[in-house]
């Protein structure tokens, strides 16, 4: 493993952290059953 | 149409948007219309209480650029009901520039009541007399001239599902901002002692509190504090013993009594059936309708809940037999020639192994063994969607009444738990219909057992491998097994947390209608869409997460000897009893907990070593996969049709047949037996509500409070009844 390795593990996880964070996290609340704008008010 | 015949008109507002409230009673179709006007896609279905909240929707019209606004359906612009408030709220102090009124031209009286408070506020209105066509049908007559004249409005007949009368009715709108052509509507006449008192009161209300009259239409306001209406009265900061409301409303309170609120509605209804009997002619002789004939049936008292429980099964038997072939097409598709494509592309681009590893070992085994149940979840939204469109729910509503009833609810409650079905999160939503907040939060704790599309992937993939004679049987048992522990733990919480009356259930039954193509295509879309959403965000994340944590220590050789493999080694004891101790099944249902379908996931990622299996000879060319993929869609398509309409012995995802071909299915197959597998399901059925519900437990009401709840007595609940399952499976000697 090298350090090109390490950086692509790094921006994988940290990609699928943010993906998690901003699915379920910064979104909270989101609905996307609620209607096709996706938003619950 | 004609121009309204109606009283005053005032300069055209300059704004560069023109916003028009769409209004009306729950279940005349204003999401339909907005809908067939704009383009939209915002969720309609033939009951009451679609609409929770107000949603808008842009077009543009002769160069007009128009807002919709889709308030909710109410019966009346009393401050009793959230959606009352809510739409209320709008109307007196947003002030959209035109109201456009959607009223049941099959149920004219009752509709106008609203139209009456509608003209109160002194804002454009245009009525948009919709379901016209069913009126025809039914023989009734409707004098539109006559009605624009009596209201004083402009009347335009529409039929919003085949987009009849959208385009008089933009017309009708943009005309109304027309130069000189826009008009308010003539106040109607409630008789002389409330207009006396009404005049009186706007006279004072500008002499002794000017300052209201900038915030509320006066004539509104004189009303509003004639009913005593108390929302105004707070907000106005009038007493009720003003002396201002003693002058003006004394007399009517020595005629009439103190419950002006009573004389008014009274005034309304008297208005409402007067116009109704000035304006339709119905046919002398009344026939029988359809929907009266079928609710004979489907709402009788010995048998509504039979059939209802009967239309479930038909619905889970249909979904299997219909998705299955497909759901396993899917399956060859993604674990064979995507798979090897993303492997070839990989080593293509000299990517190292281990991202060939994360790939195909993680990401398509990870994301792909759960969009092998697309077809599933759109084919269960599609029946799910047709049920709430023919009107079929509200009558489901209604049988559960009783079943409610006993529970301290009404049958009221049941409809956010239908909801439930295809997704839990907007059922949690859709609590706020219900006016009382012990409701609410009964109902919000109850949601989470109702079995979401989400738990779908499990059960087909369980059901698949052991249970595929009685598929449709077993499915729906998990179903049926949600709703009798969502009834029984209601009564529990009754006696303990929610104490209380349950209140009387009066709720419209819509006739039965069949939803049109387009409408089912568009909502079934809607709902299963967010199934693939998912896929590509957090179940995408929880795959690329999981590999690592089962490769971590790096390149550790064991799978169990993973971080994952630890932790699941450390927690699987308590699932012992429950005949699923392993550290494969605890690691998946730890996985789980932000989404029921990452339980398969997890798992396609854990066996997926297992279920490797190297084709023999050299692998096929780009062009005969595709070929492969054509021709084995074909041969789906066939084993569905005559899955559906084979009438017995429907067996579909024979796993048997498949035994040689290495799949999840046969893996799980052999790690579980037929009881633990049922054991599992229920677990997975009734275990803690995923992330984003429990987001929405706390969106809806402010505080962890009610998720709490529902995370510990869910949790209790799944172990035990898992237990009893498999122990009492053991025990009587069945499937073990």
């Amino acid at each position: 493993m090298g350090i090109v390795d390490f950086v692509l593990i790094g921006l994988i996880v940290g990609g699928a952290f943010y993906l998690l964070y901003r699915s379920l996290w910064k979104k909270k609340g989101y609905c996307h059953g609620c209607d096709s704008a996706g938003k619950c008010k | 149409m004609t121009a309204p015949t109606a009283a005053r008109s005032f300069p055209v507002v300059e704004t560069a948007v023109l916003r028009v409230a769409v209004a009306g009673n729950p279940n005349s179709g204003k999401s339909t219309l907005i809908n067939s006007l704009a383009g939209t896609r915002l969720h309609v279905g033939n009951w009451p209480g679609v609409t929770v909240e107000k949603k808008e929707a842009a077009l543009e019209h002769r160069g007009q650029r128009i807002a919709l606004i889709d308030l909710p359906g109410t019966y009346s612009l009393s401050p009793y009901t959230e959606e009352e408030i809510i739409a209320r709220d709008f109307l007196v102090h947003d002030r959209p520039d035109i109201i456009v009124d959607v009223v049941d031209a099959t149920n004219l009286e009752r509709n106008l009541y609203l139209t009456l408070q509608l003209l109160e506020l002194g804002i454009p209105v245009i009525v948009a007399l919709n379901i016209y066509d069913e009126a025809e049908k039914k023989g009734y007559k409707i004098d539109v001239k006559a009605m624009e004249a009596a209201l004083g409005v402009t009347v335009v007949p529409t039929v919003a599902t085949r987009k009849t009368g959208m385009n008089d009715l933009l017309e009708a709108v943009t005309g109304a901002i027309a130069k000189g052509s826009r008009s308010l509507p003539r106040s109607q006449s409630y008789g002389e002692d409330i207009e006396a008192a009404v005049k009186m009161l706007t006279a004072g209300i500008v002499d002794r509190h000017p300052a209201l009259v900038e915030r509320y239409p006066r004539r509104w306001l004189a009303l509003k504090l004639m009913e005593g209406d108390r929302r105004v009265l707070a907000e106005a900061n009038i007493s009720g013993v003003d002396s201002l409301m003693k002058d003006a409303v004394g007399h009517l309170r020595e005629a009439h009594g103190e419950d002006l609120e009573s004389l008014m509605a009274d005034a309304r209804y008297s208005l409402a059936a007067g116009l109704t009997r000035e304006v339709l002619q119905r046919p002398s002789v009344r026939k029988t309708e359809m929907t009266e004939k079928i609710d004979r049936v489907v709402l009788n008292r010995f048998l509504g809940i039979p059939i209802f429980f009967a239309a479930m099964w038909f619905v889970f038997k249909m979904t299997f037999d219909l998705s299955a072939p497909f759901a396993d097409w899917l399956d060859g598709a993604i674990n064979g020639p995507l798979t090897r494509w993303i492997e070839a592309s990989t080593n293509l681009l000299h990517g190292p192994d281990w991202l060939v590893s994360l790939m195909t070992k993680g990401v398509i085994a990870g994301v792909g063994s759960v969009l092998v149940f697309v077809p599933v979840i759109f084919a269960m939204m599609f029946f799910i969607t047709f049920l709430e469109g023919s009107g079929y729910m509200a009558r489901a509503a209604f049988v559960m009444d009783r079943a409610m009833h006993s529970m301290g609810l009404h049958g009221k409650s049941f409809i956010p738990m239908i909801l439930g079905f295809g997704c839990n999160v907007p059922a949690i939503y859709a609590t706020r219909t219900l006016e009382n907040p012990r409701d609410k939060a009964l109902t919000a704790l109850l949601i989470p057992l109702m079995s979401c599309g989400a738990r779908l992937p499990v059960y087909i993939l369980f059901v698949g491998a052991f249970f595929s004679a009685q598929s449709g049987t077993v499915l729906w048992s998990l179903y049926v097994m949600g709703i009798v522990l969502a009834v029984l733990m209601g009564i529990l919480f009754k006696r303990t947390l929610f104490r209380g009356e349950s209140p009387m259930f009066i709720m419209e039954l819509p006739p039965y209608r069949m939803p049109s193509g387009r409408s089912l295509a568009i909502h079934t879309w809607e709902k299963g869409k967010h199934f693939l959403i998912k896929a590509g965000t957090y179940i995408l994340a929880v795959s690329v997460l999981v590999w690592f944590l089962l490769n971590l220590p790096w390149g550790v050789e064991n799978k169990k000897d993973s971080y994952l493999g630890k932790v699941g080694s450390a927690i699987a004891p308590v699932f012992a009893p429950l005949g699923f101790g392993n550290w494969e099944a605890s690691s998946s249902l730890i996985a789980g907990v932000i989404a029921k379908e990452i339980v398969v996931g997890t798992m396609g990622e854990i066996y997926v070593r297992e279920t490797e299996k190297k084709p023999e000879g050299p692998a096929p060319t780009f062009f005969e996969d595709l070929r492969e993929i054509g021709t084995s869609f074909a041969s789906a398509g066939r084993e569905a049709f005559t899955n559906v309409i084979s009438t017995v012995g429907i067996t579909s995802l024979k796993a048997e047949e498949k035994e040689e071909e290495a799949t999840l299915r046969s893996v799980v197959a052999k790690s579980f037996t037929p009881l633990s597998a049922y054991a599992f399901m229920a677990f997975v059925l009734l275990y803690m509500p995923c992330v984003v519900a429990a987001a929405a437990f706390k969106h809806e009401f402010g505080t962890w409070k009610w998720f709490g709840v529902a995370f510990v007595y869910q949790t209790i609940l799944a172990w035990s009844v898992a237990f009893i399952v498999y122990q009492g499976g053991k025990l009587f000697g069945i499937g073990g």
